[in-house]
């Protein structure tokens, strides 16, 4: 049973991912601007300038350059980057693993304060407390990510001068001792990291809470109560894992978005991650860059989701038998 | 006590206030207007090629601050209006206003900038002394209503405005220094302030940026492009979104698979690097910005409505309605959208508040609407360049966007948690 609906869903997820690719392809295609105007200077001689439009190969027919890029994705063959001058998977390695280990601290940050804040809250609904709680998470949820980062970076870097305000190393880092390198490290990541994570871990609590407290409602609850349960054993074994359905949907989602690479904060903190490399792909026109950077969010979506799917399988029985497409 | 504070009073007060604050200025535009309708009897087409943009602002905004009121007072027995007032209200109704009063409310072009080396990254709350000169007599306007106009529209330049640091009478010659240098001026040139001085002052409410341009005026002015933006994208959101819901869920079949998987592919990639390729490859203005914010939001909305309409294809009234022989446009507006009107609207209220910032981070990277109209996301942007000096760049748009969304999300939140109540 589990079997197949995995096999279901893994031949699902290529169905969009060849949506994704062809979608991407057609659009940057049909773009305005081309990609060799750069290269092409109006005193290049015109063969030369022939030669440069023909090595970027984008003047065939549109069907044919697509099938010629179908067959090379489908063969692992990226293609090679304009700008660097390098295959773009090699590009890309240069920048995913800063931004999976990035996103991967940033995640279980905002999970782990989830966690502790909702089932803090969860003792507590409806008090003044889990009242204020919300409110701060409605609150951190408002605050756009570059108003905290900027705003971060002048009380942290600008006025107390405690932590330094972008890149991931400090000048003459390279001189350095092991240790000395790793706290360097870690001091430039809390920022980010930081950054990153606030909006996020309200998310999470806030979906985690409203959840908890819809279970709460529910009548096996009191049923289980005046059978004499224990309240942390209801939490425990009958709460939790009612709530955390919804919750591990949305947190597939999350996971999802950070491994794409988180532009704005990156751009902030100027850190060599894959949405800057996208934002940078974007704007120089790199078209093989810029697909297989889309094509990597797409993959690193599809995996946490399916990641969350196959999880709630585990904890929820129920959802093999309802098929786990769609 | 109670009945007081009601939000229509609330509207009522802040309207007179305006008014009282702003009556010689109200009185010049209702004039003007007056002006310009005796145009439009004359010389239709003149006047409305003399009718620009802001000049329309100003009627349009003269006329509310009459209109609101009386629009408050008539419906006052509604629901709404005789509510309490509170924290979300009170801030819907300031985006209101500053969506609508934009010119009554500060009178100063979001685009003015003179003598930048006094006015540049002036902290808030400082005052700048000001020379006035006397209108040149050689200018010459084709009519009157462009010379009066001149006189009421801010505009983004003005010749007779002087900004200095210090200034030193001696007979009838003024001496004027700008951050250091020294000019001179006669005193007859100048205009006097109640008969007796020559220097006024201008206040920098909030300070001003890097150009010498006041944030005060440049947020209300901005208020209005990232609202706008909202607006439209939620707009076009909602038609997408709900009409392919509607198709993949009323035929069902292929047409829902291919339409599901579709959606599936646009949740696929994170929003933000959609927006970002089309408005990268396409060109960013404020349409194109509105057209991609919109389209990429229509997947949460599209997957809302197939599955209620999933729901309501097997309820009585609608397969009677279908055998009656209803259009399909009218089966959807008249039999599907007043079911499901409650949560789609508030998938679009959350929808605004994502559409807001993500209008500002785009301008925040420099893909937003453009330079041609200020925006909270820009003014950040820009401001960051100066952290270490001025912190008043970015600390007043990033409230003022803080406001807004937290506004919105506690408006989207207290609906939804209003309909589950009513389900359970």
């Amino acid at each position: 049973m589990l079997l197949k609906s995995a096999a279901k869903r893994i031949f699902y997820s290529f169905v969009v991912l060849f949506l994704l690719i062809t979608f991407i392809f057609f659009l940057v295609r049909l773009a305005p601007g081309n990609p060799t105007d750069k290269y092409i200077s109006p005193k290049l001689s015109t063969e030369l300038a022939a030669q440069i439009t023909k090595s970027f190969g984008i003047n065939e027919p549109l069907h044919i350059q697509y099938y010629e890029f179908a067959k090379n994705i489908f063969s692992g063959n990226l293609g090679i980057s304009y700008t660097y001058r390098t295959p773009v998977e090699k590009v890309i390695l240069q920048f995913l693993p800063f931004t999976v280990m990035f996103s991967i601290i940033s995640f279980s940050l905002q999970l782990l304060c989830a966690f502790i804040f909702s089932l803090f809250s969860a003792r507590r609904l409806g008090k003044p407390v889990d009242k204020l709680l919300t409110a701060v998470s409605l609150a951190l949820y408002a605050v756009p990510s570059f108003f905290t980062g900027v705003f971060l970076i002048y009380i942290f870097s600008v006025q107390l001068k405690i932590l330094p305000s972008s890149g991931i190393s400090s000048t003459g880092s390279e001189y350095f001792s092991s240790f000395e390198i790793f706290f360097d490290y870690l001091r430039h990541m809390i920022l980010p990291v930081v950054t990153l994570s606030l909006s996020g871990a309200a998310l999470f609590y806030k979906y985690l809470r409203d959840e908890i407290e819809t279970v709460y409602k529910k009548p096996f609850v009191g049923f289980l109560r005046s059978h004499g349960y224990d309240e942390n054993f209801i939490l425990r074994k009958h709460i939790l894992p009612n709530a955390a359905g919804p919750f591990i949907s949305i947190a597939g989602v999350e996971l999802g978005a950070l491994l794409g690479g988180a532009i704005i904060t990156e751009v902030i903190f100027g850190l060599p991650g894959m949405g800057r490399l996208t934002l940078e792909a974007v704007l120089s026109r790199d078209y093989p860059l810029v697909i297989g950077c889309t094509i990597i969010a797409g993959v690193m979506v599809i995996i946490s989701n399916f990641l969350a799917d196959f999880l709630k399988a585990i904890l929820d029985k129920r959802k093999l038998q309802e098929g786990v497409a769609g | 006590m109670k009945k007081y504070f009601t939000t229509g009073n609330v509207i009522i007060t802040c309207c007179a206030l305006l008014i009282a604050a702003r009556f010689g200025f109200l009185i010049k535009v209702y004039h003007l207007f007056g002006n310009w309708l005796g145009f439009v009897f004359t010389d239709t087409q003149s006047a409305f090629r003399l009718l620009d943009f802001s000049t329309a602002d100003h009627f349009l905004s003269a006329l509310l601050i009459v209109v609101i009121p009386a629009l408050v007072f008539i419906f006052r027995k509604s629901q709404v209006i005789a509510a309490r007032i509170n924290y979300t209200n009170l801030i819907i109704i300031c985006i209101f206003f500053v969506f609508t009063l934009a010119p009554l409310i500060t009178r100063v072009n979001p685009e003015f900038q003179k003598n930048i080396s006094v006015t540049k990254l002036l902290p808030p709350f400082s005052k700048v002394k000001m020379l006035r000169l006397k209108e040149s007599t050689e200018k010459q306007y084709s009519n009157i209503f462009q010379a009066e106009k001149n006189t009421v529209v801010a505009r983004s330049f003005d010749d007779n405005l002087l900004f200095v640091d210090s200034i030193k009478e001696f007979n009838d010659k003024v001496f004027f220094y700008q951050s250091g240098a020294e000019n001179s001026l006669e005193k007859s040139r100048l205009v006097l302030n109640d008969k007796k001085s020559i220097i006024s002052k201008r206040l920098f409410i909030l300070g001003s940026d890097e150009f010498g341009r006041d944030i005060f005026s440049r947020m209300i002015y901005g208020a209005r492009v990232s609202l706008s933006v909202g607006f439209g994208a939620v707009v076009i959101a909602f038609f997408i979104g709900s009409l392919l819901g509607f198709f993949a869920g009323y035929s069902g079949k292929w047409i829902d698979i291919l339409l599901n998987r579709i959606a599936e592919m646009f949740l696929t990639v994170p929003s933000i690097f959609f927006v970002i390729l089309i408005l990268a490859l396409f060109g960013n203005n404020i349409f194109s910005v509105v057209f991609v914010l919109g389209f990429s939001g229509w997947m949460s909305l599209f997957k809302l409505v197939r599955s209620e309409i999933f729901l309501i294809k097997k309820k009585d009234f609608f397969i009677s309605a279908g055998l009656l022989g209803l259009k399909k446009s009218n089966l959807f507006f008249k039999e599907i959208l007043p079911v499901i009107i409650v949560p789609v609207v508030v998938n679009l209220i959350f929808q605004f508040g994502n559409v807001v910032l993500a209008e500002s981070a785009l301008s925040f990277l420099g893909l937003g609407v453009g330079n041609s109209f200020p925006s909270w996301g820009s003014m950040i942007d820009s401001g960051k360049n100066y952290i270490t000096t001025a912190w008043w760049l970015i600390l007043f748009p990033g409230l003022a966007l803080f406001t807004i969304i937290f506004a919105v999300n506690s408006v989207g939140k207290k609906i939804s948690s209003s309909i589950t109540q009513i389900k359970y």
